[in-house]
């Protein structure tokens, strides 16, 4: 009976785990291969027809495309930024350090959907108030509209989620950067190492574990990011903004083809589960280290 | 004079990371004649809480902070309860299939919310929970429990076995020694999570827009979020709005942020 015990607890969780992931993976491949309508209802098999369709659709392609964009932009930038958020306060000079650090981890901790809004509104194209700064320098014609054009606009929403995840990143290297050895560096400096060797040496090296955990956590969050997009553009204009998580939620509750949106939530999840893998790599490589 | 500097480049990185938030804040004291005005400015003799009230109008911003919060604290009891005694079986017990099942809570975590939504929202709709506060609630757990399992695995870790075992010879029985020694020892921990996965739930927008759709059970960002695309002129009520509703969120965090990033560093950078 004793064996069963750890069984027992876990078998709550289990169960959660099974409504929110095991179900629905399982139904979602069902209704890939199937007429799925919000209108009509569940229909015949149809084999691959409804994978064929996503394929078919110009729209895939460049979802995916401003996907991967927006993924591995973001997280990059954002991790750039977090590191160097996280050496300034590291230099700990006193209470305004505290201060700061609570103040740079405010981006992370309110709603994405406040997030995207604020950088709709501060982007507007008349009443914004970037636009009337950078006007007002003669950088830019008064009235761009940085959200309506096509060629910026992705770069708006991968502003926005780096500035919303920067602040993940920062905690996670503010910790690391606490948890290398004081002699390393003291031993470096006894060797008469500069500061930009001791940073390369010492500080990068200890960091790197913690930089490809959250280089592969970022760009699966990311990758499965709706919220910004959502808010901020929903996707256009023109579909220029397109990404899949608002795609499968356009295919599915707009145009209300289950089936479609399905089979690319399928496809997402397979890109995703890739991306799991390697992520899995790292972790377990550190387990044996 | 190398101290100065420093400080001043962290208060310029201040204003700007915060820039977004100043600028929603000024906006939603400001008349919307003001609003819409060029050019902008922070300031404004005519700045009031009206806005605060107006947005009501157009928003039944009270019954959606109801529902968030209904929602929110249910899905929290629920995670820490749950999370609770699974991460206890992680942190203490040796059992084949343990690995396997580490790595399903951590491969959950990353579950992108469209490849499970169609299903679910055919579940619910089904089952009669879609619309439904217990709806929502019981996603909501499940999307949390992952990484709540993980912080509190981290935590009962950091626990030393030999005040366990200790309650173990005084005769306590392995649920009672969760209960009275371990969970008390780890409370900061607990706290920590309990905000994570408040805040998660609080937040959380994917979810709440596909699985709800009438006032009663709709969320303040299902409002906020819909009413950024409908109303697009009333920026002033918007802004109030999303304030009011980042208000908890910042207040929680203020009080716990040292427990709360020391909890997720031990479960992440380890």
């Amino acid at each position: 009976m004793k064996k069963a015990t750890p069984y027992l607890l876990l078998l709550p969780a289990l169960l959660f785990t099974a409504f929110v992931l095991g179900y629905p993976l399982v139904q979602n491949l069902v209704n890939s291969v199937r007429d799925v309508s919000l209108v009509s209802g569940v229909g015949g098999w149809v084999g691959l027809s409804n994978y064929a369709n996503v394929l078919d659709d110009p729209l895939f392609l460049s979802s995916l495309r401003n996907t991967l964009i927006y993924a591995l932009v973001g997280t990059i930038l954002a991790l750039v930024i977090g590191l160097g958020f996280a050496l300034l306060l590291n230099m700990k000079i006193g209470r305004i350090t505290t201060i700061a650090s609570f103040l740079y981890t405010i981006p992370w901790v309110i709603s994405p959907v406040v997030a995207g809004f604020s950088w709709k509104w501060l982007l507007n194209d008349h009443f914004g108030i970037i636009n009337y700064w950078l006007s007002s320098a003669e950088l830019i014609d008064a009235g761009t509209s940085w959200l309506g054009d096509p060629q910026t606009v992705l770069a708006c929403v991968i502003f926005a989620r780096v500035w919303q995840f920067y602040p993940f990143a920062m905690v996670m290297f503010l910790a690391g950067l606490q948890a290398i050895p004081l002699e390393q560096y003291e031993a470096a400096a006894v060797d008469g190492a500069t500061m930009f060797r001791r940073f390369f040496h010492i500080t990068i090296p200890n960091l790197k574990p913690v930089f490809s955990v959250l280089l592969v956590l970022g760009v699966i969050w990311s990758f499965n990011d709706f919220n910004i997009v959502f808010v901020m553009t929903r996707g256009g204009p023109m579909n220029a903004s397109m990404v899949l998580p608002v795609l499968v939620r356009e295919f599915s509750f707009v145009f209300f083809d289950l089936g479609k949106g399905s089979a690319l939530s399928v496809m997402t999840f397979m890109l995703l589960v890739t991306l799991s893998f390697l992520y899995l790599r790292i972790i377990s490589g550190r387990e044996s280290a | 004079m190398k101290r100065y500097a420093l400080a001043a480049l962290i208060i310029v990185l201040s204003l700007l990371v915060l820039l977004p938030f100043l600028w929603i804040f000024s906006t939603s004291l400001k008349p919307l004649s003001e609003v819409n005005q060029y050019p902008p400015e922070w300031f404004s003799p005519n700045m009031s809480l009206k806005p605060y009230a107006d947005m009501f109008f157009f928003m039944p911003f009270g019954i959606y902070a109801l529902n968030s919060t209904i929602v929110a604290s249910s899905a929290t009891i629920i995670t820490l309860f749950v999370g609770s005694l699974g991460a206890f079986a992680f942190s203490r017990f040796q059992f084949a299939g343990k690995r396997v099942f580490l790595l399903v809570f951590l491969l959950s975590q990353m579950l992108p919310g469209a490849s499970v939504i169609i299903p679910l929202f055919q579940l619910l709709k089904e089952i009669g929970l879609y619309d439904t506060h217990v709806g929502l609630i019981l996603v909501h757990s499940a999307v949390l429990l992952p990484f709540v399992i993980w912080l509190l695995y981290g935590f009962f870790q950091g626990i030393p076995r030999e005040v366990e075992d200790a309650a173990l010879i005084d005769g306590c029985s392995r649920l009672s020694a969760l209960r009275r020694v371990i969970l008390p020892l780890a409370l900061p921990g607990i706290g920590a999570t309990a905000l994570f996965a408040f805040l998660g739930s609080w937040n959380e927008f994917f979810f709440a827009l596909i699985l709800t759709s009438s006032d009663a059970t709709k969320t303040i960002p299902v409002g906020i979020g819909l009413f950024v695309g409908e109303y697009n002129d009333l920026w002033n009520q918007m802004a109030a709005s999303a304030v009011l509703f980042s208000l908890p969120p910042l207040m929680l965090f203020a009080l716990m942020r040292k427990t709360f990033v020391k909890g997720l560093a031990a479960g992440a950078v380890k």
